[in-house]
C-alpha cells in the first residue's frame, strides 16, 4: 500500500489525468491507465458491496477520484513521516500513524479486510513499469570520501555544485572602455529618443520622409523655467557622488528641489510656510535665533476696529 | 512755461517745474486679481504749494482708470489726456519718419514731469484756492484702478491647476526709465522726491515686496488676506517705487540679516545658492565709497518674464529669475555676480541718489558704471577689467563711428529744430522715452567709461572722495524734514558733480568735460611711423579722421609707449592743430647680438630671441595710447609688414597687458606667416596667460591657418595642441573624462573646437579630420566624474558643428531630400537631432543645447542641406519655451525672413510683437529684425509694401504705447526699413503739388521724385528681362499710374499700359479716403479703446477754457482737442518734409465733397484743419478758435520748445501757467 512506485503512480495519475480520454501509446501513459482502471473496479465492487445496482459513469468517476486522493495522500504523508525520522522507506508505524492522521481508525482495519461480502479484486493487468526517464548525467559523479558511510545518498551531479564562471575577463584596457562606454551611451540615447520619437508626436526636417531625423515634438510648458534652471536628478546624483564629502550644506541644499517636487505644497514644510501660513519656519527659529527680519515675523491678526 | 534749465552753466540750484512740491504719498493697493490681471488701490499725495492760487494740479498717469479725484476731501475735476497712445492723428498719408519722430517728442514732451506737465490735469476745488496764501497742505486722493495692464505692471500667471500660489503666479512692476505712472498715478520724475507709505493688500499665500521697511503685516478680517504695511522715510522718487507680489520663497541673507532675497516656488535651493555672495559686493561698495548702503534693508526679487535682466529700485532689485544656477554652472557664475554688483551700484547712485533732469543721467549711470569697474577689476582681476573697457571701448566707437555720436549731457536751447544736438539720429535724444534702445545702452557705456577718465585725471582717491561727498551730502539730507529744503541734495546734476570733483582734487576737468560730455563723438586716429637710424630718432606720425560721422578732432596730450632694447618708454604727445610728425628719441642703440634680457614695463626682465628683428633699429613695438584714456579708435599701419609681423608676434608673446595682446591679435589675423602662427601658438600654451586672450588666439589661429592654406603644414592646427592638452595620453584620439576644475582650461577646451571647425580646406570644406575630430569629442564627452555641468562645453560642440557646414553643392532649385545627404552632414545632423531629442528627456540649464540645435538647424538650412522651412522653429518660438530658446527661434525666424523673403513669416513676427505676453521677446524680436532686416531702404524687397508701412506705423504710432522701448524699437525698425523719408513703396500721395507756406507758392511735391528711382528699378530689376507679370506686380504699377495721371511732367518710365484692375484699384484707393467725409474728430474717438472711457461728473464752476460744465467722455474731450492741434500751425520751425501743408490738387473730377474740401483748405491755408469740425459742436468749435488763436499769438510771443507739437497737450494748460 504504501509502496513507492503506487505512490508514485498515483501521484502521476494526478498529473497525467487530462490525457486520460485520449487514445495514448506511451508505456507509461498505459500503466497508469491500467492502474486507475483498477481503481474504478475497486469503486465499483464497493458500490456493489453496499447494494447499489448501478452507478452513473460520472459518480463513478467522482468516487474514483477520491479513493485516489485518499491513497495518494496516504502515501504522501507516510513518505513524510518516514523522511521525518531519516530513513527513506516508510514502515508500517509510519503508514498507521498517518492513518490515525488522517482520522482514520487503524483498530477497525482488520476487521474490514476480513468482512465477509469482500469481493475479490483481479490484480492490475501486468503492465510494463514505465520506464523513468534518465536523468542527463553531467560529468562524473563524485564517489563519497572515506567519512561518509556508503548508505548515505549519492552525490548529485557535478554542475549542481561546480562553479562555472561564465563571463569573459574584463577588459581593463583604457581605450576599449572608453570607446565601449561611449558607444553604449550613445546606443542607449538613440534607442530611448528613437522610441520617445516612435510613440509620440515628432517634427520632421524633412519633407519628403518625415520619419527620417524625426524630431520629439517640443512641447510648451506653463513653467518653463523650472526645468530650464534646477539640476536634473542625474545631475544632483553626480554631485553627491563627487563631492558628498566636501560639502555637505550645498548637496542637502541640493537635494531640496527633488523634495519640494513631490511635497505637497501646502504641506508644512520649511520653506512655504511662511507664505503659506505666516508662520516663522520651524528650523529657521531654532538655528538663526538672532534674525529679526520684517518677513520672518508672524503675521499679526487684524485689530478690531479696522484702521483707515 | 517753465523750461527746465539743462544748461549747467545756469543751475545752480535745483528749481521744481511744478507750482507746488511733493512731500508725502500713500500707495494703497487693496486688491490684486491674478484671474483677471486687475488691480485696484488709491493713492493720496500731499502737496506744498508754491505758488498763490495753486488751481492745477498736474500728475502722471498712464493707462489707469481713474474713478475720483478728490483735493482735501473736495471732489475735484479732472482730465486725463495721454498724447502718446496715439502720436500722429489721421495721418494717413505722410507716414515719414522725420514727421513721426518730432511728434513723438512733442507728444512725451507734452507729458514730460521734468517740464511739469502730467497727464492728469487735476482742479483744485475753488473753495480751497484761498488757502494758496498760507500755502497750506493740499493732500490729493486719487482713486484708480488698472485692468490688464500692458505696461507697468506685469502679470505672469502660468496656465497650470491648482491656486494662484500654486500655480507659481506673480505680478511685478518693470519700466524703462521713469515708468511708475503705468501702475499708479505719480509724479513720475527722478527730481521729484518724497517719503512714502506703501501698503498691498494680498492673498494671504501670497507675499508684497516693495521699496522701504516692512513694517508690519496684517490680516484682514476674513484672515485670507494680509496686508503688508512699508514705510519709505528716504526721500524717493516715484520712478524709483516697485512692487512685486508673488508666492515667493524667502531667504534671509545669512551673513546680512537685513537683507531678503525672494524668489519663485522651488527655486530656493538656487536662491542659496546663487546669493551666497552677495555680502562681499556689499562689503566692497561700502568699503570704497566709505558709507553704508543708505537704505535700512535690502531685497532681491526674482521674477520670471522679467523686462530686463536687473532693474534697481530704492532698497530693492527686481531680477530675471534666469540668473539664478545651482553650483554645477560655471558659465552663469561670474554673470550673475556681475548682475548683482551692477544693481547695487545703483542702490548708490541712481536709487539713492537721484538726477536732477534727464541732461544729468549720464553722472548716475557714469558712478554706478565707474564702481562696479572697480568691483569687477577687485573680483574678476586687472586683466578681466582691461578687457571689459576695451571690449566697451570698442563696442561704443563702434555704435558711433555708424549712427554718429552719442551726447552723454544735451543741452537744448531755446527749443528750436536747430538747436536740435543730434540731427544725425532719426529720434530725438531729448526724453529718455524717445531714445532708442541701443543708443541708451552705448550711453551707458559712454558714460563710465568717460569717469574713468576722470578718474585717470583726478586720481582714484579724489574720485571716492567725491563720490563719498555726494553721498553723504545725500544722507544728511535725506534724514532732514522737507520743511528745511534740503532734499534737492539728493539730486545730482552735472553741475553739482562738476562743482565737487573741483573742489576735491582741485583740478580743472573742463577740457575734459567739453570734449566728451558736451560733445559727442570719439576720436579716429591714424598711426604710422619709420625710424631714422641716423637720428636714432622714432618719427611717429599720428593722423586723425575728424570729418566722417560720429568722429571729432582731439588736440591734447596722447600717450605713446615704446618698448625699446633697453626698457620700455612713455612719452607724452602733444596733439595739436596742424602738427602730425612726432619724433621721439629713442634710447638704446641697435644690437646685433641676439639674446639679451629686455626690460619691460612692469619691471620685469625677459629673455627674447631677437633673431627676428631687424637688426638696425632698437624698436620692439609701439603702442598710441595704452591705457585708452582717450575714446578713440587706433589703426596702427606700419609700412614695412616683415618688420611690422615680427614687432608683433614679439610684442603678443612678452606684452603684458591684456588690452595691447588683444590688438595684436587683431592685427596678426592679417600676417598669415609660420611667425604668427608660432606666436599665436605660444600664447595657447601659457597657461598665465588670460584665458580670453588665449580664446582669442584661437580664432584668430583659425584664419591664419586658413589664409596660409596652401603653406599649412602638420595636422590642422589647434589639433595637436587640443590633443596634447585635453586629451588621454594612452589613447589620443579620446578626450580625457570631464573635470573642469581649471576654469582656465574649461573655457579653452570649450572654444578650440569652435574655432577649429572655421579651418576650410582647399575646396572650402572643413576638413574630414577636423569634424571627425569634433565628432569624437562628442561621442566621448564624459561628465560623469564632473562636479560640474557641461551643458554649456556640449552646447560649443554643437555650435563647432555648425561652424563645420558649408554651403551644400548643388543644382539651384533641387528639393533638398534625406537621399541626397551629403555622409558628413548626415553625421552632423545625427548627432544634432539626438542632441535635441535628449534635452526633451534631460533638459540642460537654460537649454543651452537645444539653443546651439536650433542654431545648427537653422545654418543647415541655410546652407541648402535641408529644406529651409520656419515651421520647426516657429513652434519653438511659441509661448511656454524658456527664453532662451525662444530667441534663438525667433532668431532664426527673422533670419529665415530675409533669406527667403517672407511675408507670411514677417507678419507672424509681427503679430506676435504685438501679442507675446513677455516684453522681453517683444522687444527682442523687433531688435533682431532691425539687426537683420528682411530688406532695407537701400533695396528693393517685394516685403516692402503699403500694408507693411501701414502696420509699422500703426505700430509705432499706437500699438506700442504702454512700453516706451518697444516704441522705439519699432521706431528703430521703421528707420531701418523705409529711412526717414516716406517710404518708397507707397504710391505717390495724390497731390502732386504742394504749397510752401513759408515761400507762398507751389511747387511740385518733393516727394515725388526721388521715388521715381526706385520704382523703375524695381519694375525692371524684378522681372529679369522676361516681360512683366501683369497680376504680380499691380502695386508698382498702381504707383506709376498715379505718378502719370497725378503729375504731368512725370513720365511713365515704364511704358506698360496700366492693366483694367490696376486702373480700378488705383480709383478706389484715391477717392477712398479723400471721397469720404473729411475726418471728424468725434469719429475717431469712437475707435479709441473703450476700457480707458469714462465718465465724470464735474461740477459746475467757471472755466476759462476747457468745457468742463456737463459730463462728457474725457477721453472723447482730449482727442477732440489734439485733433485740432494735430498739424503744426507754425511754419517754418518743421523740418522741411513737414513745414509743407499738402494741397490737394485734383486731376480727375472727383465728388464734389472732396473738391469742397480742396478748395476750403486753399482759402484757409494756416488753419484748414478747423474745417473738420464737428457740426453738432458748434460750442466747442467756438472755444477751439479761440483756443487756437491765443495759441498763436502765445507762439509769435516766445519761440517755443513745444511749438511744433502736433499733439501737444497744451490744450489744457492754463494761460496763467505758460507765463
Amino acid at each position: 500500500m504504501a509502496d513507492p512506485a503506487v505512490m508514485a503512480g498515483g501521484f502521476s495519475a494526478i498529473v497525467g489525468r487530462s490525457g486520460c480520454g485520449k487514445a495514448t501509446s506511451s508505456p507509461a501513459e498505459n500503466y497508469q491507465l491500467a492502474r486507475r482502471r483498477t481503481l474504478q473496479v475497486v469503486v465499483s465492487s464497493l458500490l456493489t458491496e453496499c447494494g447499489f445496482e448501478s452507478a452513473e459513469k460520472a459518480t463513478v468517476e467522482s468516487l474514483t477520484e477520491m479513493i485516489q486522493s485518499y491513497i495518494s495522500e496516504v502515501g504522501r504523508c507516510a513518505k513524510a513521516y518516514c523522511e521525518h525520522t531519516a530513513r527513506i522507506t516508510p514502515t508500517l508505524s509510519d503508514a498507521v500513524v498517518t492513518l490515525n492522521e488522517m482520522g482514520f481508525n487503524v483498530d477497525t482495519l482488520p476487521g474490514y479486510a476480513k468482512r465477509s461480502q469482500r469481493m475479490v479484486i483481479t490484480a492490475p493487468p501486468v503492465t510494463n513499469a514505465p520506464v523513468i526517464p534518465k536523468a542527463l548525467i553531467a560529468g562524473q559523479k563524485r564517489t563519497h570520501p572515506s567519512h561518509i558511510p556508503s548508505h548515505f545518498p549519492e552525490f548529485p551531479d557535478p554542475h549542481t555544485y561546480i562553479k562555472t564562471p561564465t563571463f569573459r575577463e574584463p577588459v581593463s584596457d583604457y581605450q576599449v572602455v572608453r570607446e565601449k562606454a561611449a558607444s553604449q551611451r550613445r546606443d542607449v540615447e538613440r534607442a530611448l529618443t528613437r522610441f520617445m520619437a516612435k510613440t509620440g508626436e515628432t517634427q520632421s526636417l524633412f519633407k519628403d520622409d518625415v520619419t527620417a531625423f524625426p524630431l520629439i515634438a517640443e512641447r510648451p510648458s506653463s513653467i518653463p523655467y523650472l526645468s530650464a534652471l534646477l539640476p536634473s536628478e542625474l545631475e544632483l546624483q553626480t554631485l553627491e557622488e563627487t563631492d558628498s564629502s566636501e560639502q555637505d550644506d550645498q548637496t542637502d541644499s541640493e537635494n531640496t528641489p527633488v523634495n519640494n517636487l513631490n511635497d505637497d505644497p501646502g504641506a508644512d514644510k520649511e520653506n512655504s510656510v511662511l507664505p503659506a501660513g505666516g508662520m516663522v519656519p520651524l528650523v529657521k527659529v531654532s538655528e538663526e535665533n538672532m534674525i529679526d527680519n520684517p518677513y520672518l515675523r508672524p503675521v499679526k491678526k487684524p485689530k478690531v476696529r479696522r484702521k483707515k | 512755461m517753465h523750461e527746465i534749465k539743462m544748461n549747467r552753466k545756469k543751475d545752480k540750484g535745483f528749481e521744481s517745474p511744478r507750482p507746488f512740491k511733493l512731500t508725502h504719498q500713500v500707495v494703497c493697493i487693496n486688491n490684486i486679481n491674478f484671474q483677471r490681471k486687475s488691480v485696484i488701490g488709491f493713492v493720496e499725495l500731499t502737496i506744498f504749494p508754491t505758488v498763490v492760487n495753486l488751481n492745477r494740479i498736474k500728475l502722471n498717469s498712464k493707462q489707469c482708470r481713474i474713478y475720483r479725484v478728490r483735493v482735501n476731501d473736495l471732489e475735484a475735476p479732472f482730465i486725463y489726456n495721454d498724447p502718446t497712445l496715439e502720436v500722429c492723428h489721421h495721418e494717413s498719408k505722410q507716414r515719414n519718419l522725420n514727421y513721426f519722430s518730432s511728434a513723438y517728442t512733442a507728444a512725451v514732451s507734452a507729458v514730460d514731469p521734468d517740464a511739469g506737465h502730467g497727464e492728469l490735469v487735476i482742479k483744485v476745488p475753488s473753495e480751497l484756492w484761498k488757502q494758496g496764501d498760507e500755502m497750506n497742505v493740499l493732500k490729493v486722493y486719487i482713486e484708480f484702478s488698472l485692468d490688464q495692464p500692458k505696461g507697468g505692471l506685469h502679470f505672469v500667471v502660468p496656465d497650470v491647476e491648482g491656486s494662484m500660489a500654486e500655480r507659481g503666479a506673480h505680478v511685478f512692476s518693470f519700466g524703462y526709465q521713469n515708468s511708475t505712472r503705468f501702475w499708479f498715478p505719480c509724479v513720475d520724475s527722478y527730481s521729484e522726491l518724497c517719503t512714502w507709505k506703501l501698503e498691498f493688500t494680498v492673498d494671504a499665500s501670497m507675499v508684497a515686496v516693495s521699496c522701504g521697511d516692512l513694517v508690519e503685516t496684517v490680516y484682514t478680517h476674513d484672515m485670507r488676506k494680509k496686508t503688508f504695511h512699508y514705510v519709505l522715510p528716504i526721500p524717493t522718487a516715484a520712478s524709483n517705487i516697485s512692487l512685486s507680489v508673488g508666492p515667493f520663497e524667502i531667504l534671509v541673507d545669512p551673513y546680512m540679516h537685513e537683507v531678503t532675497h525672494f524668489c519663485l516656488p522651488q527655486l530656493l535651493p538656487l536662491l542659496k545658492h546663487s546669493m551666497s555672495y552677495l555680502h562681499e559686493i556689499f562689503e566692497f561698495y561700502e568699503e570704497i565709497l566709505t558709507c553704508r548702503y543708505p537704505y535700512s534693508c535690502f531685497k532681491t526679487v526674482f521674477v520670471d518674464e522679467a523686462y530686463v535682466q536687473v532693474s534697481s529700485y530704492a532698497s530693492m532689485s527686481i531680477f530675471s529669475t534666469n540668473l539664478l544656477h545651482s553650483a554645477l554652472i560655471i558659465d552663469q557664475t561670474p554673470l550673475t555676480r556681475q548682475c548683482l554688483a551692477q544693481a547695487l551700484a545703483q542702490q548708490f547712485f541712481g536709487c539713492f541718489i537721484s538726477r536732477m533732469s534727464w541732461a544729468d543721467e549720464w553722472v548716475l549711470k557714469g558712478i554706478s558704471g565707474y564702481i562696479y569697474g572697480l568691483y569687477l577689476k577687485k573680483t574678476f582681476g586687472v586683466n578681466q577689467y582691461r578687457h571689459w573697457i576695451k571690449e566697451e571701448l570698442d563696442k561704443m566707437v563702434e555704435y558711433e563711428l555708424k549712427m554718429g555720436g552719442v551726447l552723454l549731457h544735451p543741452t537744448f536751447g531755446g527749443g528750436k529744430d536747430k538747436d536740435n544736438p543730434t540731427p544725425h539720429l532719426h529720434f530725438s535724444i531729448k526724453h529718455p522715452h524717445t531714445l532708442s534702445w541701443k543708443y541708451y545702452k552705448m550711453f551707458q557705456c559712454k558714460a563710465h567709461l568717460v569717469m574713468r577718465l576722470i578718474e585717470n585725471r583726478i586720481s582714484m582717491e579724489f574720485m571716492l572722495q567725491v563720490f563719498n561727498k555726494l553721498l553723504s551730502l545725500a544722507s544728511t539730507a535725506s534724514s532732514q524734514k522737507y520743511q528745511s529744503h534740503m532734499w534737492s541734495q539728493m539730486l545730482v546734476s552735472t553741475h553739482s558733480f562738476l562743482k565737487s570733483i573741483s573742489n576735491v582734487s582741485g583740478k580743472d576737468i573742463g577740457p575734459l568735460i567739453k570734449q566728451w560730455v558736451d560733445q559727442s563723438a570719439v576720436v579716429k586716429f591714424f598711426g604710422s611711423f619709420a625710424f631714422n637710424r641716423k637720428r636714432n630718432v622714432l618719427e611717429l606720425e599720428i593722423r586723425q579722421d575728424y570729418t566722417s560721422s560720429g568722429t571729432q578732432k582731439y588736440v591734447g596730450p596722447i600717450k605713446v609707449t615704446v618698448q625699446e632694447l633697453d626698457g620700455s618708454f612713455n612719452h607724452t604727445l602733444q596733439i595739436e592743430e596742424n602738427s602730425l610728425k612726432h619724433d621721439i628719441p629713442c634710447h638704446s642703440k641697435s644690437r646685433r647680438n641676439k639674446k639679451k634680457k629686455i626690460p619691460l614695463m612692469n619691471g620685469e626682465e625677459v629673455d627674447m630671441d631677437l633673431s627676428a628683428m631687424d637688426a638696425d633699429s632698437p624698436l620692439l613695438w609701439i603702442r598710441i595710447d595704452p591705457d585708452m584714456s582717450i575714446l578713440r579708435k587706433v589703426e596702427f599701419e606700419q609700412a614695412d609688414f616683415m618688420w611690422q609681423y615680427q614687432l608683433r608676434s614679439i610684442f603678443l608673446r612678452y606684452e603684458r597687458d591684456v588690452v595691447a595682446q588683444e590688438e595684436s591679435i587683431l592685427a596678426l589675423e592679417k600676417f598669415p606667416t609660420p611667425a604668427s602662427r608660432l606666436a599665436l601658438t605660444d600664447i595657447l600654451e601659457q597657461d598665465q596667460c588670460f584665458y580670453k586672450v588665449r580664446q582669442g588666439a584661437c580664432f584668430c589661429l583659425a584664419k591664419i591657418a586658413n589664409s596660409m592654406m596652401s603653406t599649412w603644414t602638420g595636422p590642422p592646427a589647434m589639433k595637436s595642441l587640443f590633443t596634447r592638452m585635453f586629451c588621454c595620453k594612452s589613447c589620443p584620439n579620446i578626450v580625457k573624462t570631464n573635470t573642469f576644475i581649471s576654469f582656465q582650461s574649461y573655457f579653452l577646451q570649450k572654444t578650440m573646437p569652435v574655432a577649429m571647425a572655421q579651418l576650410r580646406d582647399i575646396q572650402n570644406l572643413c576638413p574630414k579630420d577636423v569634424l571627425n575630430f569634433i565628432l569624437d569629442l562628442i561621442k566621448y564627452n564624459d561628465n560623469r566624474k564632473n562636479k560640474f555641468s557641461d551643458n554649456y562645453y556640449r552646447a560649443e560642440l554643437i555650435d563647432a558643428l555648425t561652424n563645420s557646414l558649408t554651403p551644400a553643392i548643388s543644382i539651384s532649385n533641387e528639393v533638398r531630400t534625406v537621399d541626397n545627404l551629403n555622409g558628413d552632414v548626415r553625421l552632423i545632423l545625427e548627432e544634432i537631432t539626438r542632441s535635441l531629442n535628449m534635452e526633451k528627456l534631460l533638459p540642460s540649464y537654460r537649454n543651452t543645447i537645444t539653443v546651439s540645435c536650433l542654431r545648427a538647424i537653422r545654418m543647415l538650412q541655410k546652407n541648402g542641406h535641408i529644406p529651409s522651412d520656419p515651421s520647426l522653429f516657429k513652434s519653438y518660438a511659441e509661448y511656454g519655451h524658456f527664453v532662451d530658446v525662444r530667441v534663438a527661434a525667433l532668431e532664426a525666424v527673422v533670419d529665415y525672413t530675409r533669406v527667403d523673403r517672407s511675408s507670411v513669416e514677417l507678419q507672424w513676427l509681427l503679430n506676435m510683437v504685438q501679442n507675446d505676453p513677455a516684453h522681453y521677446v517683444r522687444h527682442k524680436i523687433l531688435s533682431m529684425l532691425g539687426k537683420n532686416p528682411p530688406f532695407t531702404k537701400a533695396a528693393e524687397s517685394p516685403l516692402c509694401n503699403e500694408a507693411l508701412v501701414d502696420q509699422l506705423w500703426k505700430l509705432m504710432n499706437s500699438g506700442t504705447s504702454h512700453d516706451w522701448r518697444l516704441r522705439c524699437d519699432a521706431v528703430n525698425l521703421y528707420y531701418t526699413l523705409f529711412g526717414l523719408t516716406r517710404p518708397s513703396c507707397l504710391p505717390l500721395p495724390e497731390l502732386g503739388l504742394v504749397l510752401n507756406l513759408k515761400e507762398k507758392k507751389a511747387v511740385l511735391n518733393p516727394t515725388i521724385k526721388p521715388e521715381q528711382g526706385p520704382d523703375t528699378t524695381e519694375m525692371t530689376g524684378n522681372t529679369m528681362g522676361v516681360h512683366i507679370p501683369v497680376m504680380g506686380f499691380t502695386s508698382s504699377l498702381d504707383e506709376g499710374l498715379i505718378t502719370m495721371e497725378t503729375v504731368s511732367s512725370v513720365s511713365m518710365s515704364s511704358g506698360v499700359a496700366p492693366p483694367p484692375q490696376g486702373l480700378k484699384r488705383k480709383l478706389d484707393s484715391v477717392v477712398g479716403p479723400l471721397g469720404s467725409s473729411p475726418p471728424e474728430p468725434g469719429q475717431v474717438l469712437q475707435e479709441e479703446d473703450s476700457s480707458k472711457k469714462f465718465k465724470i461728473r464735474f461740477n459746475t464752476m467757471e472755466e476759462d477754457e476747457i468745457d468742463m460744465e456737463s459730463p462728457h467722455d474725457s477721453q472723447a474731450f482730449i482727442h477732440h482737442h489734439l485733433n485740432i492741434l494735430e498739424r503744426p500751425s507754425t511754419p517754418g520751425k518743421e523740418p522741411p518734409a513737414v513745414d509743407q501743408a499738402v494741397l490737394s490738387l485734383p486731376v480727375t473730377p472727383l465728388p464734389s465733397s472732396f473738391s469742397k474740401e480742396s478748395t476750403s483748405s486753399s482759402k484757409h491755408s494756416g488753419h484748414h484743419h478747423h474745417h473738420h469740425e464737428h457740426k453738432k459742436k458748434k460750442k466747442k468749435k467756438h472755444k477751439h478758435k479761440h483756443k487756437h488763436k491765443h495759441e498763436s499769438k502765445d507762439k509769435e510771443r516766445d519761440s517755443h520748445a513745444f511749438s511744433n507739437s502736433p499733439a501737444s497737450g497744451r490744450s489744457v494748460r492754463s494761460p496763467s501757467m505758460s507765463d
